[in-house]
Order: structure tokens, then C-alpha cells, then sequence
């Protein structure tokens, strides 16, 4: 799929939320309920805060922490995965360990993480970057494993090193599968982004949501979650479009077949 | 005349979970160089296992197999292979020219060079004007042909050809017997092609080797006189044509 065509089946799509808005409009617009605000409250609160007071305090941290934990997770666990997978043994050891640790969920680690490392950055960074690991490490373990044998027979025959089999032949082909544990990565890597700012910060969206819950500014508060959640959706389509670029040849050959 | 492969007593057994499996049983043949020999047999005797014993995939519980008068240990230098799933076999992530490039990093070649083996063999197999584009996007029958423009860009001494037409249709399968018949009058490289296709053994071989039996053993070794060039409608309506298919038909069924 293009670009364009992307954007419009974002188009396309767009009806259902408006109807969702619409509702949530004629919902609030009498509520007094001061855990409740009036979407008209909500909105121009959002604009003072998000357009672009707040954005410098809050928001660029957190996608700071966002980025710099995902791209360790990401430049760690590719490489780490490809080898443990094409490794005769190694899968069968490494594997119970990484399936115990991914069975904890990511946001229980964070306490752990603020006793080894603190309450700066570097804890809430750790923390994404350890939590975004496993998906990708497990995707890409199970993806080279599966190589099929007739690319392995002919890289063999045709006398690649182990390192070109590895790199240019195991690697490669199971980028498409890798892709769907770095996309499972990505929203666990938001998570914990946002869960490790609930502790000890005073920045960050995750902070300021909670401290304005917790001090009573309860439409603020509702403005950091709707602030979430379109940041949520914008990073994931910039995803998208990340994935459909790397995997062209992927995606051309699954549209031929 | 020359040695370029010899097959030497090779046995052949797989250990299954029902206990060990005879595959093949003191296989011995020699394939003289610069000949194009095909094995033929029923399905399930051992063809594709001989092959994979060639091409060093796999080493043999007994015998062994002397390439250049060297034992072999691992994949020979100068072979290079056409498998019959080209799907597979090329890489769907490399486009055509860096599919028939991946091989040459192998080789201490500079880049003019690399580009110079790419052009002349895509011009061989008549695809100049691909490079750019994925294997995926062509036909069954073109992809073969980069899968041959990968083998012949290596420069090889030994071409080995497993079931090599045996996925594309019977036109196609026609063109790309004529386009082998050209390489190995181009090249005179020695060529070892694993079929079913009986006619087919005939009109590309000058020999035609035949496993038959479980374990398999060579049961006939039947030499093709037909003159070259060879063409799809002379050579097939030559009586000798006829007599030769109708011989190996009668030991490939083991009568």
C-alpha cells in the first residue's frame, strides 16, 4: 500500500471517531460531574496546555525516553536474536530465560528499576529499553530458526561464510516476522514510558496526568490521556509507514500471490 | 579424456525413527568433462540424495566422490547449482542483479568486474534490461533463467541442475532445455541435471545415467549419439530419439 493510499483509508476511517466525539459531546455538554467535564472544557484546556505551552516539559521528554529506550532495544536485540536463532544450541537455553522475563509485565519491572538506577532519566530509559527487548528478541529468534532450507542449501552451495549466511540470507528473510515483534516493542516501549514517569518525575505525560489527577485538576487530567492517546495513534502510523518502506519487497510479493 | 567428477562406490544410509534407510548402494560413475549427464529414475530412489552428496550437502556413508581428482569435503569451488523451487532459491529481498551478485562477494572480484559478470550473464539467459527489478515480479520461467544467470555468473567448471524445469509450464520448459543447450555450447561447462522427464534426459545428455532399486544402484548407463545442435522438433522426431526414450523408459521401470 502507498502512502496516499494510507491516508485515505485514514480518511475513510475517520467517521467512526467523529461519531464517537459527537456522542461524547452531547454526553458531557450538561454534565456537572466534576470528574466529568464538558468536552467544550476539555478541549479548550487541551489547547491551552498542548498548543504548545506544555510541550516542551512534557511531551519532549517523554518521546525522548520513548525513542532513545526503543532504538537500544532495537539495535541490541535484532543482532542479539539473528544469532541466538541461527546458534545450533544456543536457542535452547536462551529461550526459558527470555520466556520467564517476558512473563513479567514490563510496567512490574519498573519499581525494580528505580531501586537499581534511581528516579533520573537514565531508570525510565533502562526501563524501555529492557521491557521493548524481548518481543523483538523472541520474534527474531523464532524467525531465523524457521530459514527455510533450500535458501540455506543454496547460500551453501554457492560458498557464503557463515557470517554472509547470517547477515545477508538468515537476516533478511526474517525481517518481515522481526517487524511484527518490533510493532509489539513499539507499544510496550509507550507503556513503560508512560508508567515509569508515575513514580518520582515531575515530567513527562505520565506525571503530569497523574499529578493533575491527584491534585484534583481533573480536567487536565483529561487532557493528558486524549494527548496520549493521539500520540499513541500518530506514532503507530508513523510505524506503519516505517514498516511498509523497509519491507517493500515483502509487501510487493505478498500483494502479487 | 578428463575426469571432471567420479563417483566412486557411494553408499548412502539415513538413520529414520523405523531404523536405518539404504538410499543408495555402491553407486559408481564417472562424469567425463565438459559432458552433460542426467540421472534419471523413479521418484524416491535416491536421485536428489545423489545430488545433494554432489554438491556437498551431504556426505556419503560409504565411497567416496573425487571432484578434479580431489575428495570432496564440503561445497567444491567452481560448482554452482540450479534447484527446481526458484521461489526459494532466490532471494525475494535482493533484486535481480543483486540475487546474481550475492555469489561473486564470495570472490576477490572489483566492482567493474561484478557488473561485467552480472550484464553478461543476464544476457545469456535474455533478461538483459531485469536487473532492477524482484525475482517475484517475473514468471516461473524467467526467474529460473536469473537462477541460471546467478549459477553461470560464478564462472563454473560444474553446473548442477536439480529438476531444474520441473515447476514451470511445457513451453516454457521447452525454451529453457534450448537455453541450456546453448549455455553448454557457449560454455562447455560440465553439467549433472536431475529429471523425471525421460525426453528430456535425451535431448539435452550425452549420457544418461539410470538409478534403479532399493537401494538404488546404477542399472544402466545409456549414451546419447544424437548430433548437435539439437532442436525440439529434428532431434525429437529422430527414430534414435524414439529407440533411446523407449530403452531408458524400460530400465527406469526395471524391466
Amino acid at each position: 500500500m502507498k502512502i496516499r493510499n494510507l491516508a485515505t483509508s485514514f480518511l475513510l476511517g475517520l467517521w467512526v471517531p467523529v461519531l464517537l466525539v459527537w456522542g461524547w459531546y452531547r454526553v458531557s455538554i450538561d454534565s456537572t460531574n466534576p470528574y466529568f467535564p464538558p468536552l467544550p472544557d476539555i478541549w479548550a484546556r487541551f489547547q491551552e496546555n498542548w498548543v504548545f505551552a506544555l510541550v516542551p516539559i512534557h511531551v519532549v521528554p517523554s518521546l525522548r525516553n520513548l525513542l532513545i529506550g526503543y532504538l537500544i532495544a532495537v539495535a541490541v536485540a535484532i543482532p542479539l536474536g539473528v544469532i541466538v536463532g541461527a546458534s545450533k544450541s544456543g536457542g535452547s537455553y536462551v529461550e526459558p530465560v527470555i520466556d520467564f522475563v517476558r512473563s513479567i509485565p514490563p510496567v512490574a519491572l519498573v519499581p525494580i528499576f528505580i531501586l537499581l538506577l534511581g528516579l533520573d532519566s537514565t531508570m525510565r530509559i533502562a526501563a524501555v529499553a529492557f521491557s521493548a527487548s524481548f518481543p523483538i528478541l523472541l520474534s527474531g529468534i523464532d524467525a531465523v530458526k524457521a530459514t527455510n532450507n533450500v535458501l540455506l542449501d543454496t547460500a551453501h552451495v554457492f560458498h557464503l561464510s557463515k557470517r554472509q549466511v547470517l547477515w545477508r540470507v538468515r537476516a533478511p528473510n526474517a525481517m518481515p516476522q522481526i517487524f511484527a515483534g518490533l510493532q509489539v516493542a513499539f507499544q510496550v516501549a509507550f507503556v513503560v514510558t508512560i508508567a515509569s514517569e508515575i513514580l518520582g518525575s515531575g515530567f513527562g505525560l505520565g506525571a503530569f496526568t497523574l499529578i493533575a489527577a491527584d491534585s484534583f485538576m481533573i480536567v487536565d487530567a483529561w487532557t493528558g490521556v486524549i494527548l496520549l492517546g493521539l500520540l499513541g495513534y500518530a506514532l503507530n502510523l508513523v510505524f506503519d509507514i516505517v514498516e511498509r518502506k523497509s519491507l517493500r519487497w515483502y509487501f510487493g510479493q505478498k500483494k502479487l500471490s | 579424456m578428463t575426469i571432471a567428477i567420479s563417483i566412486d562406490s557411494v553408499s548412502m544410509d539415513y538413520k529414520t525413527y523405523s531404523g536405518i534407510k539404504h538410499v543408495l548402494d555402491a553407486v559408481s560413475y564417472d562424469v567425463a568433462d565438459g559432458h552433460f549427464v542426467s540421472i534419471v529414475g523413479p521418484s524416491g530412489v535416491g536421485k536428489t540424495t545423489l545430488l545433494r552428496l554432489l554438491t556437498g550437502l551431504a556426505t556419503p556413508t560409504g565411497g567416496e566422490i573425487l571432484v578434479r581428482g580431489s575428495k570432496l569435503s564440503g561445497a567444491p569451488q567452481g560448482l554452482a547449482v540450479v534447484l527446481q523451487d526458484y521461489t526459494r532459491s532466490l532471494m525475494p529481498w535482493l533484486t535481480v542483479e543483486k540475487n546474481i551478485g550475492l555469489p561473486l562477494k564470495t570472490q576477490k572480484l572489483n566492482k567493474a568486474e561484478v557488473k561485467l559478470r552480472i550484464s553478461d550473464s543476464l544476457e545469456e539467459v535474455g533478461l538483459t534490461g531485469n536487473e532492477k527489478v524482484y525475482p517475484w515480479q517475473l514468471s516461473g520461467g524467467m526467474q529460473q533463467r536469473v537462477s541460471i544467470a546467478r549459477a553461470l555468473a560464478v564462472r563454473p567448471s560444474i553446473l548442477v541442475m536439480d529438476e531444474p524445469f520441473a515447476s514451470v509450464d511445457a513451453q516454457t520448459r521447452f525454451d529453457l532445455e534450448d537455453l541450456v543447450l546453448k549455455v553448454r555450447a557457449d560454455f562447455g561447462i560440465t553439467t549433472v541435471m536431475v529429471t523425471h522427464d525421460i525426453d528430456e534426459a535425451v535431448y539435452l545428455s550425452d549420457e544418461v545415467v539410470v538409478l534403479h532399486g532399493s537401494p538404488a544402484k546404477v542399472s544402466e548407463v545409456v549414451t546419447v549419439n544424437l548430433p548437435f545442435p539439437r532442436s525440439q522438433v529434428a532431434t525429437r522426431n529422430d527414430p534414435k530419439f524414439a529407440k533411446l526414450r523407449t530403452r531408458i523408459y524400460e530400465k527406469v521401470r526395471g524391466l
